[in-house]
């Protein structure tokens, strides 16, 4: 067996799309992992700026308004509007690839009420309507944080009415939409 | 709230004229959809291609601008050592699809001002396995943080969301898309290097394609691959006295992030000077022979027809049914505006950073006369458009010129 041969057979089984458990993206830069961190104990934590309050997202180093660079963790409020919601059928991630083989993966952008637009994953089943057609632009949603199976908090958006106050009502809602588990591959590697 | 910029101080600012300076050498070099040589490798292609072309020595050339996503660990100043160049002025342009108009803008005044002579002005890219999910996974710290996770669509995602607004906004719908899709794939039928050149695209192709993100399907997408494209810049005067055949720049500007209140991206910096640009150059939108866009997607080239002013905000749907975009003026319908006139990047593919000087490269060969079969009859004026960088939720950079033909 040639030196070629045992390094194309060892780069084709470190093929990610082989592995048995893909998850979500894992990679985050330091201030993301401090989103990650301030968020397990919160519905939605965000950066507001000491000085002029303003509500920072996606997070970063200094405020983006008055350029102070002190900037707090602090709960915010998860109301917001859809600006714009669309189905994912192409992922460049194994993870989402696997997920997508069930069904399109919806997301949105939001305006949260504090001001902030965020990227979310959207739960279409919590909607009356469970079709992404109604969900145009201006429709009231809530957005949350929560750990997927990377255990990197992420945003996911709902109905206006859904009941997210407990812990236990969000996981239900993370759990349902696949994200607090690996998709799997049977007889992966 | 974010500050967002006055626009009747942007309005007021004209840039210095781009008098006496001249492009020449436009070179474009092995688009190839997987390669496995590096990106040094397609810029000094160009760099050979560039040289070969004008008799040029390297020993000539005193100023180095390049672009790319995957020069890894090195820079414009590694590369000098790569390909044994000397120059007295570098530039190292990391604006994706701006980044040719403004590497130049950079280059012309170091020309005006004497910092260099002969400035080489190359966008190149590898194209190794997958690293196309490498770039887009680590594209910036916000994409990192708050928009990749999201699906991992990378710009396929960020751009359905906005073609989804703008189609609500305005009654876009993908028949208009097709519109600029097909006559694009029809101008690469006339290029050979395209990628996609030898495949001719139908509307129903089009429509029924597979589906992407959202609105988008398969066509309304880029084929990311390798590629160089480049050109030289130098004196008007020398590139007579070389008896180079050549263009000169009547205007150009660069704003970026333009518009940061607007809750969904439905324009760019183009809206802020694009009045400027025609004053500049003395010249009206009818004067425009050529028009390249930037099209990452079909919805943005729709908003750069309407923030260049060729036609209103959220008319682009009914300009783009009205108007012939094919490079021979070939179509039925009576507007005649050849646009992309290589086929873009949706029919020729996205060479990373070399996309960014594509459009530029293009527009000098067919001012010059040097396009082939897809050259463009009676064309003095051509306007050049670049948009780039989605850093989040939009894209950040706008750029534009006005180039026209030089004397023979
Ligand atoms: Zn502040």
């Amino acid at each position: 067996m040639s030196n070629k041969y045992t390094r194309q057979a060892r780069l084709k089984l470190n093929r990610p799309s082989l592995r048995e458990r893909a998850r979500p993206p894992k990679q985050r830069t330091s201030i993301g992992h401090m989103f990650t961190t301030a968020n397990y104990s919160g519905v939605l934590v965000m950066q507001h700026c000491q000085q002029c309050g303003l509500v920072q997202y996606p997070s970063r180093e200094i405020c983006q308004n008055c350029l102070d660079g002190k900037l707090i963790w602090r709960e915010t409020s998860t109301t917001g509007h859809i600006l714009s919601s669309i189905e994912l059928h192409h992922s460049l991630w194994e993870y989402f690839k696997r997920r997508l083989v069930d069904a399109p993966w919806p997301i949105a952008t939001v305006k949260l009420d504090n001001g902030a637009t965020v990227f979310s994953h959207l739960y279409l089943a919590s909607f009356r309507e469970k079709s992404l057609e109604n969900l145009t632009k201006g429709t009231d949603v809530q957005v949350f944080s929560h750990s997927d199976s990377s255990l990197n908090s992420v945003l996911i958006a709902v109905c206006a009415t859904c009941d997210i106050a407990q812990l236990k009502d969000r996981t239900t809602i993370a759990q349902a939409m696949g994200l607090t588990a690996a998709a799997i591959k049977p007889g992966g590697i | 709230m974010t500050n967002s910029i006055s626009s009747e101080a942007i309005r007021s600012r004209h840039p210095g004229s781009y008098q006496g300076v001249a492009l020449v050498a436009a070179s474009s070099v092995n688009y190839s959809r997987q390669s496995h040589h590096g990106a040094a490798w397609f810029i000094g292609k160009t760099l050979d291609k560039i040289l070969k072309a004008t008799g040029i020595s390297k020993k000539e050339v005193d100023g180095l601008a390049v672009s790319s996503f995957s020069l890894g660990a090195d820079s414009v100043v590694n590369l000098t050592q790569h390909f044994q160049l000397a120059p007295r002025w570098i530039e190292q342009l990391p604006f994706g699809g701006a980044s040719g108009v403004i590497a130049l803008r950079r280059a012309s005044r170091a020309i005006q001002c004497g910092d260099a002579n002969i400035i080489a002005c190359i966008g190149g890219d590898a194209a190794f396995h997958r690293s196309f999910e490498v770039t887009a996974s680590e594209f910036s710290n916000f994409t990192i943080d708050a928009s990749f996770p999201y699906g991992a669509g990378g710009p396929n995602a960020a751009f359905a969301l906005i073609t989804q607004h703008y189609m609500a906004e305005y009654g876009a719908k993908r028949e208009d898309f097709a519109r600029i899709a097909l006559s694009q794939r029809y101008n690469a039928n006339h290029y050979p290097p395209a990628l996609l050149g030898h495949k001719t695209l139908t509307e129903y192709q089009y429509l029924n394609a597979r589906r992407i993100a959202g609105p988008l399907h398969l066509f309304d997408c880029v084929m990311p691959c390798a590629g160089g494209e480049g050109f030289l810049m130098m004196s008007e005067d020398r590139a007579r006295h070389l008896n180079l055949r050549y263009c000169l720049i009547a205007a150009a500007d660069e704003l970026h992030n333009a518009h940061a209140e607007d809750e969904v991206q439905f324009r760019a910096g183009w809206s802020e000077y694009a009045v400027s640009l025609y004053d500049s150059a003395g010249l009206a939108v009818e004067d425009i022979d050529i028009l390249q866009t930037y099209d990452d997607y079909p919805v943005i080239s729709m908003i750069q027809f309407e923030d260049l002013g060729f036609c209103a905000k959220g008319a682009g749907p009914e300009f783009v049914r009205r108007t012939d975009l094919r490079f021979d003026r070939s179509g039925p319908e009576k507007n005649k505006l050849p646009h992309n006139t290589s086929g873009g990047q949706l029919s020729a593919g996205q060479a990373g950073a070399a996309a960014g000087y594509m459009a530029l490269v293009e527009s000098i060969r067919q001012l010059t006369g040097q396009a082939e079969a897809n050259q463009v009859s009676d064309a003095t004026h051509a306007m050049v458009s670049g948009f780039g960088m989605i850093n989040y939720d939009r894209g950040l950079c706008s750029a534009a010129t006005i180039l026209k033909a030089g004397q023979a």
